[in-house]
């Protein structure tokens, strides 16, 4: 299912588990490894000086550097390379979120694998002057679905017999559905299908009575039923629920209660108003949140 | 010597500031090359005069300009100077006389008053200029001896010409010293920095036009001298 | 005595050439060649008794010493008014010896030069406007970074800068293909979010053929996918060229003007090829410069146009909100305080100081936008123009440059600095950088995006 795994790094501990998620896939899969790394971010002229995303220094670009870093991603990751001797290394300066959409763009890999936010933005190098983090900015246009292993806590990758599918009914999360159908029958493991009825932001202050709530539940009930089970007939084993609450929250516990080894969910393809980039969208949260890793699809 | 110098000295020294002024007036727009300069000067009349004239009339009145707003003191010395050293030549009854005597007619002739305290004001400002010179270290490290040659050159005529009128020592001699002076003044005029006489207008008109040609007199309003 | 591997008389002309002298990390061994470079002093002074005519000889001539042009110049303002700073004696003390020595110069005294046409002068042209006799030292010191290109004292980057445009045509090392196929991935990306967005590549007869700065092609590709959702909201006929696309000119500070010439008739022909009603250039100062003010001249054009009506993109983008082609929903208007940097080159230099401010009076809640001081054509250089912001040898007072804009940013309160120009960005983002003042800064693109009303028929439907 996996011939081209992409796997953007900072070449830093924050990325560790997701390496390890990556790596495992790629063996898992007999697929094609690529680690990509973004080492800065060009600070004038024509990109030869260069704020080095880790050091935070200015370091003139040349031959010689490039080397030394694609030597020390080469070091920080020796366990892993064993196991992927055809691994690729690519080192890349620019914004990250867009070179690494320029790597996924040329190189057309299958799935994306990062590692979730690597530390607080105020001595970031990434001035101020963009809005929105790279996952975001990555998740809202890859081309192809992106794994997102953010807690040490999710990332084993082991054996798979649970996959959570989080739906909203809308287009995005029909394509994230054909996605999990393709991991479900791949892997031959467990679909859940989860829709989380939103009674936090809905009606404007004035919140649902139990009734409505129940009543709007076994809606969205008979919509799964209709949407989604049709094209399930060859899957033997599934689930689906509704649960009030918050979107996100929910969700993580659902997971959780069915031992889930992966989520799918679509990444909206609406543009985020400036509020919902602060907050993070429901299933940037879930990302954060989730105790394993999660897959955004938006197309 | 009086007759010398007032005979063919004058019309010589005149000749030669005339004639000299109108040779560089014209070389200078003759060697003005749109391309090299990059304002294609015939190719928008009108928004060139219009820029040119602008450029002109604004740093002609005092506090006219953001230039002249900026420097206070300096605007005053400066106009005091020049208005003086404009008006007196021109308008003084004496030279005006001469004049009449010498080509049949005069010009406007100023109050005695007026030209009396023209005159002293433009001797107060060449002091100040020259202390300034002194005083200003940005000033300062553009001046040389030239400078204070050609302040002298120009001021000389009017403190000549003071002590002649208010018959300090012996009137003939400085009379005489008065004239040598003058034509002295004259003469250098084209040859000397002197000649920004027409050259400001020139190199004003030339700025002028590649601001409203080239620089945005296209686009409204204009420059905001 | 021979001339060195990377510095020399001869322009950079090919690829190989380039990446070598790139490769020279830094340009370490190209200032150490530049140590023992040789004057062409015959080469000097026939140049200048070809080129330095009226104008030029009579600024240097008719100069008053008056130092009224002090207080103009802002480097003179931040170096703690050093009498060496002043513009006059900048001048004079550079192209004004080399011509009383009738060319007659050394490789020290080129050296000085360099540093004084590259760092202590950013060609911003406010001097000329407070001298009386109308001295432009700006200009002059434009024609003396010609002269010391010629020779070979020329920074490090600005030779390979020049060097990209007589390659690649643009000022880095982007390709036309890398333009093109850029532009479309921008447009993938966003049609999902503005359904019917494209890029219409080499339209004849369009309303308006766009041009881009190659930074954005490189760094920055969301204003290329700005640009085409705002001239897709405002429902314009538009087009980009496959060839003649970069509009700005490294050259241009640089000093090489067979480059220049070289670039702006690229841009020139692919206006000719694809006859458009109008070029709009993207938001940058001194593309607009080089192209469309300074751009005929050295393209020979005795009309001083060029071949089509262009215009800077503030033009367009005061126009298409004033006959309503945008419209800007109110409540999301600025309504923290607003400042404009006025960028010397289209401001200063091309009279657009009152399309800005029409801009802003749709952009910014009345009350909220703060005139810097001065403002206007009075404005001072952000700090980083006429290549400052790229050259690192220069860096240091450079970034002693940017005090004065820090000063007039704090000074007017101001949390949001609007500046439509990539050498102006550039240097506020620096500024913020350095000082760290807590400001924000913008180009109008992304502003106006998140402000501008979308049309009924182009809404996503949902």
């Amino acid at each position: 299912m996996f011939k081209k795994i992409l796997f953007a790094t900072s070449a830093t501990e924050a990325c560790d588990h997701a390496a390890r998620v990556a790596f495992n896939m790629a063996q898992s899969y007999d697929a094609q490894i690529c680690i990509f790394h973004v080492l800065g971010v060009p600070t004038r002229g024509f990109s030869q000086v260069v704020l080095d995303v880790k050091t935070k220094e200015k370091v003139v670009l040349d031959d010689e550097y490039i080397a030394w870093v694609e030597e020390e991603i080469k070091v920080h990751y020796t366990k892993q390379l064993e196991t992927a001797p055809n691994a690729e290394i690519k080192v890349a300066i620019g914004f990250p979120h867009r070179e690494v959409l320029r790597a996924a763009r040329e190189w057309t890999p299958d799935l994306i694998v990062m590692g979730g936010s690597t530390g607080d933005d105020e001595d970031s190098v990434y001035k101020k002057s963009m809005v929105g983090s790279t996952l975001q900015r990555v998740a809202k246009v890859a081309p192809c679905p992106l794994l997102v292993v953010n807690r040490p806590a999710a990332s084993f990758w082991g054996g798979m017999s649970n996959v959570i599918f989080g739906t909203d009914f809308s287009k995005a999360s029909d394509a994230a559905f054909r996605f999990a159908l393709q991991l479900v029958r791949a892997l031959d493991c467990e679909l859940h299908i989860f829709h989380a009825l939103d009674i936090g932001s809905m009606h404007l202050g004035r919140s649902m009575t139990q009734d409505e709530i129940e009543s709007k539940i076994r809606e969205s009930l008979r919509r799964i039923r209709g949407r989604y089970l049709p094209e399930m007939k060859d899957i033997p084993e599934y689930d689906f629920e509704v649960w009030e609450g918050i979107p996100y929250v929910e969700i993580v516990k659902y997971a959780r209660e069915k031992h889930g080894d992966l989520i799918v969910m679509a990444h909206h393809t609406q543009k985020a108003s400036q509020e919902d980039t602060r907050l993070g969208s429901n299933i940037e949260q879930v990302i954060v949140r989730a105790g394993c890793p999660v897959i955004s699809i938006n197309r | 010597m009086y007759d010398f110098l007032t005979g063919p000295m004058f019309w010589l020294s005149l000749g030669i500031c005339l004639i000299g002024m109108l040779v560089r007036f014209v070389l200078y727009f003759r060697g003005l090359s749109w391309q090299l300069d990059r304002v294609a000067y015939k190719a928008y009349p009108v928004h060139g005069l219009k820029g040119a004239v602008n450029s002109i009339v604004k740093w002609l009145i005092p506090f006219g300009t953001y230039g002249w707003r900026k420097q206070p003191f300096m605007t005053v010395i400066f106009f005091g100077f020049h208005i003086g050293a404009v008006l007196v030549p021109l308008f003084l009854l004496a030279h005006n006389l001469i004049l009449k005597e010498k080509i049949g007619f005069s010009l406007m002739t100023l109050n005695p008053l007026l030209a009396d305290g023209l005159t002293w004001t433009v001797i107060v400002s060449a002091v100040f200029l020259a202390l300034r010179r002194i005083a200003l270290p940005e000033v300062r490290i553009l001046t040389t001896w030239y400078d204070y040659i050609i302040l002298l050159l120009a001021v000389a005529p009017f403190i000549t010409g003071l002590v002649a009128r208010y018959e300090l020592g012996n009137y003939s001699f400085w009379l005489t010293v008065h004239i040598l002076c003058g034509e002295a003044l004259l003469i250098a005029i084209p040859f000397t920095k002197l000649s920004h006489i027409v050259l400001f207008f020139a190199s004003r008109a030339q700025l002028g036009m590649d601001y409203g040609i080239k620089r945005g007199g296209m686009k409204g309003k204009g420059m905001a001298w | 005595m021979p001339e060195g591997t990377f510095c020399n008389k001869k322009p950079v002309d090919t690829e190989e050439e380039l990446k070598a002298l790139l490769g020279d990390t830094g340009g370490k061994q190209y200032y150490e060649e530049m140590k023992s470079l040789e004057v062409d002093q015959d080469l000097l002074w026939k140049t200048i008794q070809n080129t330095l005519k009226s104008r030029l000889k009579t600024w240097l001539e008719i100069c008053a010493h008056c130092g009224m042009c002090a207080d103009s110049c802002f480097l003179y303002l931040i170096n703690d008014q050093d009498p060496k700073q002043v513009p006059a004696y900048k001048i004079q003390s550079t192209l004004g010896e080399i011509v009383k020595r009738k060319g007659k110069v050394d490789n020290d005294f080129m050296h000085m030069v360099m540093e004084t046409a590259w760092a202590k002068c950013t060609c911003c042209n406010r001097c000329g406007m407070y001298c009386p006799h109308g001295i432009d030292m700006g200009i002059m010191f434009g024609y003396v970074r010609g002269l010391c290109y010629q020779q070979g004292f020329v920074p490090w980057e600005m030779k390979i800068g020049a060097g990209m445009h007589r390659v690649y045509r643009a000022q880095m090392d982007v390709t036309d293909e890398d333009f093109v196929e850029t532009f479309e991935w921008m447009v993938e990306e966003y049609e999902e979010d503005y359904p019917g967005l494209e890029v219409p590549v080499d339209k004849e007869g369009a309303d308006i053929l766009y041009t881009v700065n190659a930074r954005e092609v490189k760094h920055y590709p969301e204003d290329l996918a700005e640009a085409a959702i705002l001239f897709h909201l405002a429902g314009e006929n538009w087009t980009v060229p496959t060839s003649g696309w970069e509009q700005t000119s490294l050259a241009m500070f640089a000093g090489d003007w067979a480059a220049c010439k070289m670039q702006v008739e690229h841009v020139y022909a692919a206006m000719e090829r694809l006859k458009p009603k109008r070029m709009v250039g993207t938001e940058c100062g001194h593309a607009h410069r080089a192209t469309v003010v300074e751009g005929p001249y050295w393209a020979g054009r005795s009309s001083g146009k060029p071949p089509v009506e262009s215009i800077h993109y503030v033009e367009w983008l005061a126009e298409a909100l004033r006959e309503g082609k945008l419209k800007i929903d109110p409540s999301k208007r600025f309504k923290v305080p607003v400042t404009l940097q006025d960028s010397c080159n289209y401001v200063r230099n091309h009279g657009l100081k009152d399309i800005t401010r029409e801009i802003m009076s749709y952009i910014v809640e009345p009350g909220y936008f703060r005139e810097m001081s001065p403002n206007r054509e009075h404005n001072y250089c952000c700090g980083g123009g006429g290549g400052f912001n790229g050259i690192g040898l220069f860096r240091s007072q450079r970034n002693k440059a940017l005090i004065t804009k820090r000063d007039q940013v704090l000074n007017v309160g101001a949390e949001m600095v609007i500046a439509p120009c990539h050498n102006c960005w550039d240097a506020i983002r620096d500024l913020e950088e350095e000082y760290k003042i807590g400001i924000k800064w913008s180009f109008l693109k992304p502003l106006v995006i998140g402000m501008v009303e979308i049309p009924e028929h182009l809404k996503l439907k949902e």
